[in-house]
């Protein structure tokens, strides 16, 4: 019984840091969040309750409902570009030799550059008169004028922003993937090739049923981050033209500090939390399936 | 024994405190030098005035080397939030440059220090910025004074008036007059476009087209809840004008991404026969294209001769919180002081933030400065605690009913009426 309570309390000790950790960067900040979410608090004046007010605005509010919508759709089309993208360029580059090493590196390096200064960058590469797209596209005699990449079209501001994004973070993807297929046993690939399957049905039958659970993994970070996008459409587009480019995060910004709303952009961020969450749980059940 | 350690330890804390922030008290006699020693902190907004401020500081660090100025510049979309949380959290600077505009809302909250008993006895206000006094003080009470001016009109390309066979000392009086001569001006060719029209960029906005409706007699912001906003024919009739330039390709394809990042190069690029842009172009369009003759005269609105301009520019402000108030006071004396008013704004020509320093040996040299300068006599500054919502923010219903104005086909009454029930909403809020 004595040993039996020790044991716990040297496992409580082990765990302690952790649960210091958890505590007081996700639990502290989530409790103060809720909280604010029920004050009008301006960073100004002194807070205010307010209930649940803050609530029922964001649901009635339509930019909220817009923006929300408008980051569910980027998700939905980025998302199968990067998982696609990134398990084919695994496939291509997954053996340990020179050259594919190489190309492993040279598409992995953008992932290590901040997602603001990336954007920035694409962000003049797209200029309408300064850009060196239009310059090439205009120079190889593509297009007669110059095309108004960013913050004229709400789609193609988006196909810009996803061609910027998936520079940035394909890599990221193909690297967890050249892990998984490298992992998988040479025994079970021989065995396939010994019994004369293509390459094809070896891709198709053998790797990608035993890599699914990296698949999913690297959706699941994939979607969460695209449901989070803030950077990229704060630098290159501002929301623009007419709000429809403005991600849900970005609005959450928008009222927490230029328009000074702490309390209702605090109210937004846990309606956001509680879609992800319900997404991540619904990811979360579907990888415990395929795993048993 | 527990109790000589408690005294100890409250002893110890009570040493360690810091000290007082120091105070002259009310009315102390302000100069032009620091009072103290040891370097300030400042901070101003990207993207307005940088060369200006720069040369203010520089100006007064040469004159108080023991007492340096350091500048930090903080994003201009990002600044009201920025001043906010620095307020919150007690991480403020010595004193800072304000968008005028915002002045009335961190005045209204309590977070500027008063600064009424220090300077009100001073001759320079009688004749500081009009604009600026005026959304620096609020019920009565002084928080700043000007930092620098910034005021627009309307600049024009004298090279392309001349090369469309218009009269270059003869700039339009009427929107229809800019109408006409933009058609003209368009017509020479070879990207080259009458007129310009920042399609993604609020402040510009409100800095150039804002005035067109001033002078057309309408009035914009809703300066507090239950305020009408955009009341008057001249909205309608300006929007009409902006979205037939449009159509008629009066202005580059390109305008349209303008976000605020290149509006000030446009004008010395020699493409653009007639722009609204501030005084601070002057000297921009000089350095970028030298040979380039150009003219200003005032922006005009639907009938001739009515014209209007926006004062803006900023206003240098103390946060609650800041340690050396008397220094920051003797900052501003310095600002407003006859030899700063010449020999730094009237030598750069940029605009001096005081009417009866005008007359000086610098602009009767610079004929521009004077024609930009009769702008101070018919420009306003919009007095509203939410103008960042209503009309700045790049999400805001100013900009929307602008763009819809210019780049579609909806009915304009719909676009106002539209904006007109965001602006007032934002204003009950506020």
């Amino acid at each position: 019984m004595r040993k039996g309570y020790r044991g716990r309390l040297v496992g409580i000790v082990y765990l302690a840091p952790a649960l210091v950790f958890v505590l007081a960067f996700t639990a502290y900040p989530l409790g103060q969040m809720a909280w604010m979410s029920l004050h009008s608090w301006s960073l100004l004046t002194p807070p205010r309750w307010v209930g649940l007010a803050n609530y029922d605005r964001a649901f009635g509010d339509t930019q909220f409902w817009v923006s929300f919508v408008f980051t569910l759709k980027y998700t939905a089309f980025i998302t199968p570009i990067l998982i696609i993208g990134g398990y084919l360029i695994a496939l291509l580059v997954a053996r340990n030799d020179p050259v594919r090493k190489v190309t492993r590196t040279v598409v992995f390096i953008p992932v290590v550059i901040g997602l603001g200064v990336s954007s920035l960058l694409w962000y003049w590469l797209f200029s309408t008169n300064f850009g060196l797209i239009n310059a090439a596209l205009m120079d190889l005699g593509l297009v007669d004028k110059p095309v108004l990449w960013l913050g004229a079209d709400a789609d193609t501001s988006n196909w810009a922003i996803i061609a910027s994004v998936v520079w940035k973070v394909i890599g990221f993807g193909m690297i967890l993937f050249v892990g998984a297929i490298q992992a998988v046993p040479n025994d079970v690939s021989e065995a396939a090739l010994v019994d004369g399957a293509s390459y094809r049905q070896r891709v198709t039958k053998v790797i990608i049923p035993l890599t699914l659970r990296t698949v999913l993994l690297v959706t699941l970070v994939s979607v969460i981050g695209s449901l989070l996008a803030f950077d990229q459409f704060y630098i290159m587009t501002a929301g623009q033209p007419q709000n429809e480019t403005a991600t849900s995060v970005f609005y959450v910004y928008l009222n927490s500090f230029p328009y000074l709303k702490l309390g209702y952009g605090a109210a937004l961020s846990m309606i956001l939390a509680a879609g992800i969450l319900i997404f991540t749980v619904v990811q979360l059940l579907l990888t415990r399936r395929s795993h048993s | 024994m527990w109790t000589v350690a408690l005294a100890t330890i409250l002893l110890a804390a009570a040493c360690g405190e810091e000290p007082a922030p120091p105070s002259a008290g009310p009315g102390a006699a302000a100069t032009t030098s620091c009072a103290s020693s040891g370097g300030l902190t400042m901070w101003e907004r990207s993207g307005g005035n940088k060369q200006m401020v720069d040369m203010l500081v520089e100006a007064w660090n040469t004159k108080n080397p023991d007492c340096k100025i350091t500048l930090t510049y903080i994003p201009h979309a990002e600044m009201v939030g920025k001043i906010a949380q620095g307020i919150a959290s007690g991480e403020v600077p010595d004193l800072m440059g304000m968008d005028l505009i915002y002045a009335p809302q961190f005045e209204k909250a309590q977070q500027l220090v008063d600064i009424t008993d220090r300077i009100k006895d001073w001759s320079e206000l009688k004749t500081a910025s009009k604009g600026h006094m005026t959304v620096g003080t609020y019920e009565g009470k002084l928080y700043g004074v000007p930092l620098y001016a910034d005021v627009s009109a309307l600049f024009y390309n004298k090279d392309l008036f001349t090369r469309a066979g218009l009269d270059p000392n003869k700039p339009p009086t009427s929107l229809a007059e800019l109408r006409q001569y933009a058609d003209k001006i368009t017509a020479l060719g070879s990207d080259i476009k009458g007129y310009y029209l920042p399609g993604n960029c609020a402040g510009c906005n409100i800095f150039t087209v804002g005035p067109l409706m001033w002078a057309s007699g309408a009035t914009i912001e809703a300066a507090k809840a239950g305020d009408e906003p955009l009341v008057g024919d001249g909205v309608k009739q300006v929007l009409q004008f902006t979205r037939d330039m449009v159509k008629a390709k009066n202005v580059h394809d390109g305008d349209r991404t303008e976000n605020g990042e290149t509006f000030h190069l446009q004008f010395g690029s020699g493409k653009v026969g007639m722009m609204g842009t501030g005084n601070f172009n002057i000297t921009l369009a000089r350095q970028q294209n030298p040979n380039m003759k150009f003219g200003i005269s005032l922006l005009p609105g639907m009938t001739s001769g009515s014209n209007a301009s926006f004062i803006g520019g900023d206003l240098v402000v103390i946060p609650k919180g800041s340690k050396r108030v008397n220094d920051a006071v003797n900052v501003m004396k310095f600002l407003l002081s006859d030899d700063v008013q010449v020999e730094v704004y009237a030598k750069a020509l940029n605009l001096t933030t005081r009417s009866d320093m005008v007359d000086n040996k610098y602009f009767k040299a610079e004929p521009l400065v004077q024609d930009v300068a009769k702008a101070l006599a018919v420009g306003r500054t919009p007095y509203t605690l939410t103008f960042f919502e209503q009309i700045n923010s790049p999400q805001g219903p100013w900009l929307k009913m602008l763009q819809r104005a210019y780049y579609s086909e909806d009915n304009l009454d719909t676009v106002i009426s539209d904006a007109k029930k965001e602006m007032k909403a934002i204003a009950a809020q506020g």
